[in-house]
């Protein structure tokens, strides 16, 4: 098993509910949803939601509020917490557990792999792509036969940029404007290490 | 959804002709060759590949009858959607081809570099499909062959 951001977020939450539905309200910020809800789309009883939404509540990370007879949830923007909060969970269990689910099946054939663009950023809009690195041996149809699953899931489509380690290494000594800037720019890990990519000189085609 | 269905909305009616056919088969056979040229980008490489594949989803319409109404944004999308109905791709294909435009996108209008998996991939692609409209047009429409 490859080290991975996504175990960062299991020693962080080790919580799973709360650690969906931290993601399922705070990453989307705006969306209000009652309990029945937020236990559906977490796979959990209405009980168990119940009881993680009211502490979460109480910790002020959460607003509530009552709409006929129904209780709805929604991210406190507010709080004093709140972007650091989402900003790690956007890095941890956000997209990145979904990517990082999806490449396993090709996960030997990837030295590094990274999200950059908008949504590292930050500054992802409805109909942004998430713009995904990938360097390795594996080709450009079976990354994209690998991710196409998880489109819907995330709601965006996943365009990759597959490079193989040689070609990777060699745009980065010339300077290459495209990879500078990826470089330069927020990522969000999810394979490898950025400077010292894994097994280095492994991949030589 | 049915390409009829598509008429007014992203696609025209046409009357099929032989010479249509065979125009946009042949330059799509050249459009494959240049993109193996070693000499020039990727990028070129790449797009010269990708417009193979669209001439070739294009013919595909043409023999049915249908041509994308170019004035409408997502008609490269369209042709290559169409293909299911055309020449009976299966899903898995569209969604490696749907992968190829959008790389395509970020390549043309964002001056992305153009990795050389996608190149090896978009001409393999270009060269299947290729075959899948020469076996079509032999099989369903000899007359347009």
């Amino acid at each position: 098993m490859k080290a991975t951001k996504a175990d960062v977020a299991s020693v962080l939450f080790p919580a799973i509910y709360r650690r969906q539905v931290l993601v399922l309200l705070l990453l989307h910020p705006g969306r209000k949803l009652h309990v029945r809800e937020i236990s559906r789309l977490t796979g959990t009883t209405a009980g168990t939601m119940n009881k993680e939404l009211t502490r979460l509540h109480e910790a002020g990370l959460l607003d509530r509020e009552r709409v006929g007879n129904q209780v709805h949830y929604s991210a406190n923007r507010s709080h004093p917490i709140y972007p650091e909060l989402a900003g790690i969970l956007r890095k941890t269990v956000g997209i990145a557990d979904v990517l990082i689910e999806a490449i396993a099946p090709i996960v030997d054939e990837v030295e590094l792999s990274f999200i950059y663009g908008s949504v590292a950023r930050g500054s992802e809009t409805a109909g942004s792509d998430v713009d995904l690195l990938v360097v390795g041996s594996v080709d450009f149809g079976a990354a994209v036969d690998a991710l196409h699953g998880v489109e819907k899931r995330l709601g965006r489509e996943v365009n990759p940029k597959v490079y193989t380690q040689r070609e990777w290494n060699s745009k980065r000594k010339a300077g290459d404007s495209f990879v500078t800037e990826i470089l330069k720019g927020p990522k969000i890990l999810l394979v490898g290490e950025i400077d010292e990519p894994r097994k280095p000189g492994r991949n030589k085609s | 959804m049915s390409l009829e269905n598509l008429v007014g909305i992203s696609l025209e009616k046409v009357t099929p002709s032989k010479q249509t056919v065979s125009r946009l088969l042949e330059a799509a056979s050249r459009h494959i060759s240049d993109a193996k040229v070693e000499q020039v980008s990727m990028e070129t490489r790449f797009g010269s590949a990708y417009t193979a594949i669209r001439m070739l989803a294009d013919a595909g319409l043409h023999a049915h009858g249908y041509r994308t109404l170019a004035s409408r944004p997502g008609h490269h999308q369209t042709a290559i959607q169409t293909l299911s109905h055309t020449f009976g791709l299966e899903s898995a294909a569209l969604i490696r081809l749907d992968a190829l435009r959008r790389q395509r996108n970020v390549a043309e209008y964002e001056g992305d570099t153009v990795p050389r998996s996608a190149l090896v991939e978009c001409i393999r692609q270009a060269e299947v499909l290729s075959a899948v409209a020469t076996n079509w047009l032999k099989a369903n429409r000899p007359d347009l062959h």
